[in-house]
């Protein structure tokens, strides 16, 4: 570590400083087992030998594994936002132990470890095999990886929703507990994170190649793709190993290699050498913390939820003193250009209309299928139209506010869902069902709008004091969502009313849209979307990067000022109508650009125009799919968009070549 | 064409129908978005014609059965509307849990809502207050009072079994994991229905109408006098993990043979599920057996 300044160690001594004397105080502040003395003092000692000291270690262990996880991926994608979560591996997992726990118990039975294990890689698979066809791409994995994570949550949810009683254990494990009762999982872990920490060790010199960009590293006779899949199995690994014995814990992957290299890791070696250090003290530190702040045996909230409660605003806090060490991603979109734009804009409003008209007259009943007319049809009008406005308009204001992202950040990830405004709306929702006074709609409908507004002027505030460069952009969104569902998820193990509430939002469904959703959207869409089209010039122009638009004459800091307020309203409104979890955002604006709509003007009408398609017919779909039972149509929409996305994204390979 | 006799009568009827006010008539087409509701209908020999999640219902509250004529309105999060519509109820009942909906259900049909599980109810109290309503509501004010009469004295019954027993408190929980559970308090329903049994809840706490937020298993050595109730669901390796973990050995209830493994009870059920609890409790105590030998 010759490279690694003084006042590196120093910063590192200090945490390690603190990690001991938390744990000290664990130790010295641990509850007495009441009774009689002998029982009290067996106990006492069983609790200490198989209980507290096993979860210190591996507290330890996990963070070590999920910072080496998080600096390799973010070495090799060349990513700084690159973790476990973002690739998929740990919604992966959570949806695989879901479904288990729900329908085959018995292979939860069997292996709890090996379930989680299958469903993490799965998924990053599927990732690997969609990036394949562009060598394995930065940007594109990352992005198969977010469409992947946003699938298998919404599977999860609805699994959840459909077996209720399971909420609890599912919700623990989803926040990542590292209560122990034994010494298994520690030494199941050990020997994981040492083969990790070899293989991570043998790959260090071909890793600095990977850092140079590809041509480069192939004059270099590296086998890149070879090298690459190394990489990313043992980072992969890792990380499964840690969702499967403990649960998801957020946010150590990705600020570890942060935090290492901000405070002063420089080369390759000097990061990998400290983001496991640096994760197993975070980790240490925020697993006493929560015993310390709990009471009696009692955690605060689950560690895992908690990294996410203090690892977010920290890294919100470094934002700006960060630079930017890393090459952003090159962008993979192949450029098709319509030469009739608007002919294809005419065919896809007539898909709305159909989409519409079938949604609202073909149905299912006790007694079968039917096509709704004359009076049947007006019974169940008062429940389709609704749900049918509702779901299109939302999805008008997420191509809307997805083009918007997309735009003022050149950056194809960019999505409602990643800038963390979903999520904000969210953690508003939960302040409403905690201090309102009852749970009318209108308490509900202020305590979004309130979140969503508020995560909005905390991400203006961060991103803005050094302009909105589009990695800080993302970064701060990710955290800033990280941060809100962390707090979601500890009140969802509480397992009451509120919980209930929530995770009926959280669905996204439409069941409940009235006449008062109806119009909202209508009337949000219409105001938000249209006055849009006023700022042709600036979505026009911000792709092209800060200087060149600076250069063309364009405000810059007020355009993005602007655009970023009206993309964050609509994200609310829009979460409002069918919850957090759809991904319109991101697939809408993708579409139009694949399709080869390719100025800004033409990409924002037809994403606003595929937005609100793919929602009308995913909440057709999610009606009638397991009738009388209904599934959330945030789901039907990712299920819907996700693999459309990566079929066009490989599509469009094919003609790069 | 001659108006018959029948004619006249008829028409003085729909008049005479007319006339009354709305309110007085006894609706015979019911529904119930609400599981509490559900059982208590069930329990007054009222069948639903509509009501949800029935899959989930038979499994988790088990008792009474559903009759196969009430229709499924799928899950309680997302009640489908149109189902209920087309079952042309003229009564909802519903909960404190579906405020968020009831505008769109009285939309159908008139609504009645109930406050069983809040904080500061007794639930026990208020299922009786509820069970009575529903009585009074649908003109079987009689079997109402005879249901609670039957749960009176089931109980008193019940509590002449234990009267045999260790007279050990009861710590009913709720397995999450096999590292975490949940305690149901003195003012959750089960707490309520221990307290009737004459039996004290080990957790001391109000727990605020349900039960509390999952915490470690070690708080189970707070407890070690006392009999470990466990309600379902069990997670599925629970069991197996348990019997691997020294701690979990070495508590006194567990080594002393005091822990109960319930069938499945629903922990936000009404007086069906009440007596269920109670029943299921006794039977697994071992004063039950001492009583009957």
């Amino acid at each position: 570590m010759v490279s690694a300044s003084r006042k590196a160690f120093a910063s590192w001594g200090a945490l390690a400083l603190l990690a001991a004397v938390l744990f000290a105080a664990v130790l010295a502040t641990r509850p007495l087992v009441p009774g009689p003395a002998d029982v009290s003092a067996a106990l006492g000692q069983i609790l200490l030998w198989q209980s507290l000291l096993p979860r210190a270690v591996s507290a330890l262990i996990c963070g070590a594994m999920l910072g080496l996880s998080g600096a390799l991926l973010q070495r090799v994608l060349r990513n700084p936002i690159a973790d476990p979560s973002t690739l998929g591996i740990a919604s992966g997992a959570q949806l695989a132990l879901t479904a288990a726990t729900a329908y085959a118990p018995l292979l939860i039975e069997v292996s709890r470890e090996a379930v989680a294990f299958t469903g993490g890689a799965s998924a990053i698979l599927v990732v690997f095999l969609l990036g394949w066809r562009r060598g394995l791409d930065p940007v594109t994995v990352v992005l198969s990886g977010s469409v992947i994570s946003l699938v298998a949550a919404a599977v999860s949810t609805t699994i959840v929703l459909a077996k209720g009683e399971y909420v609890m254990s599912l919700y623990i494990w989803g926040a990542g507990s590292l209560a122990q009762q034994s010494w298994d999982a520690p030494l199941a872990l050990l020997p994981r994170f040492a083969f990790g920490a070899l293989a991570a060790f043998l790959l260090l010199r071909p890793l600095a190649v990977l850092g140079l960009d590809d041509s480069a590293a192939k004059s270099l006779g590296i086998a890149l793709h070879a090298m690459r899949i190394a990489v990313l199995v043992v980072a992969v690994w890792l990380a499964a190993s840690v969702t499967a014995e403990i649960g998801v814990i957020g946010f150590i992957g990705l600020a570890a290699p942060t935090l290492a290299r901000a405070s002063g890791a420089r080369t390759p070696r000097d990061v990998l050498i400290a983001a496991p250090l640096i994760g197993a003290l975070l980790l240490s530190v925020t697993d006493s913390a929560v015993q310390l702040l709990g009471s009696g045996f009692a955690d605060l909230a689950p560690t895992g939820a908690v990294t996410a409660l203090f690892g977010g605003p920290l890294l919100i806090w470094l934002l700006p003193r960060l630079k930017a060490h890393m090459r952003p991603g090159t962008n993979p979109l192949a450029q098709k250009r319509l030469h009739r734009p608007y002919w294809m804009m005419i065919g896809l409003a007539a898909a709305i209309l159909a989409a519409g008209l079938a949604a609202l007259m073909i149905g299912q009943g006790p007694h079968g299928w039917s096509l709704a007319t004359g009076v049947l049809l007006s019974d169940l009008l008062p429940f389709r139209g609704p749900r049918i406005v509702a779901a299109g308009a939302a999805g008008a204001m997420l191509g809307a506010a997805g083009t918007l992202m997309q735009r003022m950040t050149g950056n194809p990830l960019a999505g409602p869902e990643i800038l963390g405004v979903s999520a904000g709306a969210g953690v508003g929702l939960t302040v409403a069902l905690y201090l309102a006074p009852s749970m009318a709609p209108q308490f509900l409908i202020a305590g979004l709008a309130g979140g969503a507004l508020t995560t909005l002027i905390v991400m203006l505030l961060v991103a803005g004091r050094s302009g909105f460069g589009p990695e800080r952009l993302l970064l701060a969104g990710l955290a800033m969502g990280a941060l809100c569902m962390a707090i979601i998820s500890t009140v969802l193990a509480q397992g009451d009313i509120r919980a209930f509430t929530l995770l009926v939002w959280m669905s996204g469904s439409t069941n409940n849209a009235s006449s008062v959703e109806a119009w909202t959207g209508t009337v949000a869409a219409v105001a938000m979307i249209l006055p849009l089209f006023m700022f042709w010039r600036w979505l026009d122009v911000l792709p092209l990067g800060e200087a060149t638009s600076r250069s063309l004459g364009l405000p810059v800091r007020r355009a993005r000022l602007v655009l970023a307020v009206f993309a964050s309203v609509l994200t609310a409104v829009s979460s409002f109508l069918i919850g957090p979890l759809s991904m319109i955002g991101l697939v809408a604006p993708h579409l139009a650009r694949l399709i080869g709509f390719a100025r800004g003007r033409d990409q924002l009408a037809a994403a606003v125009l595929l937005g609100c398609a793919i929602m009308i017919a995913a909440d057709w779909l999610s009606r009638i799919i397991a009738f009388p039972y209904q599934v959330p149509v945030g789901l039907f929409a990712a299920l819907i968009g996700g693999p459309y996305l990566i079929w066009l994204l490989n599509r469009g390979a094919a003609h790069a070549r | 064409m001659k108006l018959t006799r029948r004619d006249l009568f008829g028409a003085g009827a729909a008049f005479a129908a007319m006339a009354l006010p709305v309110r007085a008539a006894v609706p015979e087409r019911v529904a119930t978005v609400d599981w509490s509701v559900l059982e208590t209908l069930l329990a007054l020999g009222i069948t639903p014609v509509a009501a949800t999640e029935l899959l989930q219902f038979s499994e988790v509250a088990v008792e009474p059965p559903v009759p196969p004529q009430t229709a499924d309105l799928g899950l309680r999060g997302t009640i489908n509307l149109e189902v209920l519509q087309l079952a042309a109820p003229d009564l909802i009942f519903s909960s404190n849990f579906y405020r968020a909906s009831e505008e769109r259900l009285q939309r159908i049909a008139p609504v009645e809502s109930f406050t069983i599980y809040a904080p500061g109810i007794l639930p026990f109290d208020a299922c009786v207050g509820m069970t009575r309503s529903i009585g009074a509501r649908l003109a079987i004010s009689d079997r109402a009072e005879a249901f609670l009469a039957g749960t009176d004295a089931e109980i008193a019954a019940l509590k002449g079994r234990l009267r045999a027993g260790d007279g050990r408190a009861i710590i009913p929980i709720n397995l999450g994991d096999p590292r975490h559970f949940r305690v149901f308090g003195t003012d959750s329903m089960f707490g309520e229905v221990l307290k009737r049994l004459g039996l004290e809840n080990a957790w001391r706490d109000n727990t605020s109408y349900s039960a509390m937020a999952p915490v470690g298993l070690e708080a189970l050595a707070l407890t070690p006098d006392a009999w470990i109730a466990i309600i379902p669901p069990i997670p599925p390796d629970a069991a197996r993990v348990l019997s691997q973990s020294a701690f979990w050995n070495a508590l006194p209830a567990v080594r002393e043979g005091r822990v109960i493994w319930l069938d499945p009870i629903n922990p936000f059920g009404a007086l069906p599920a009440a007596r269920r609890f109670a029943r299921l409790l006794v039977q697994a105590l071992p004063s039950a057996e001492r009583a009957r030998g």
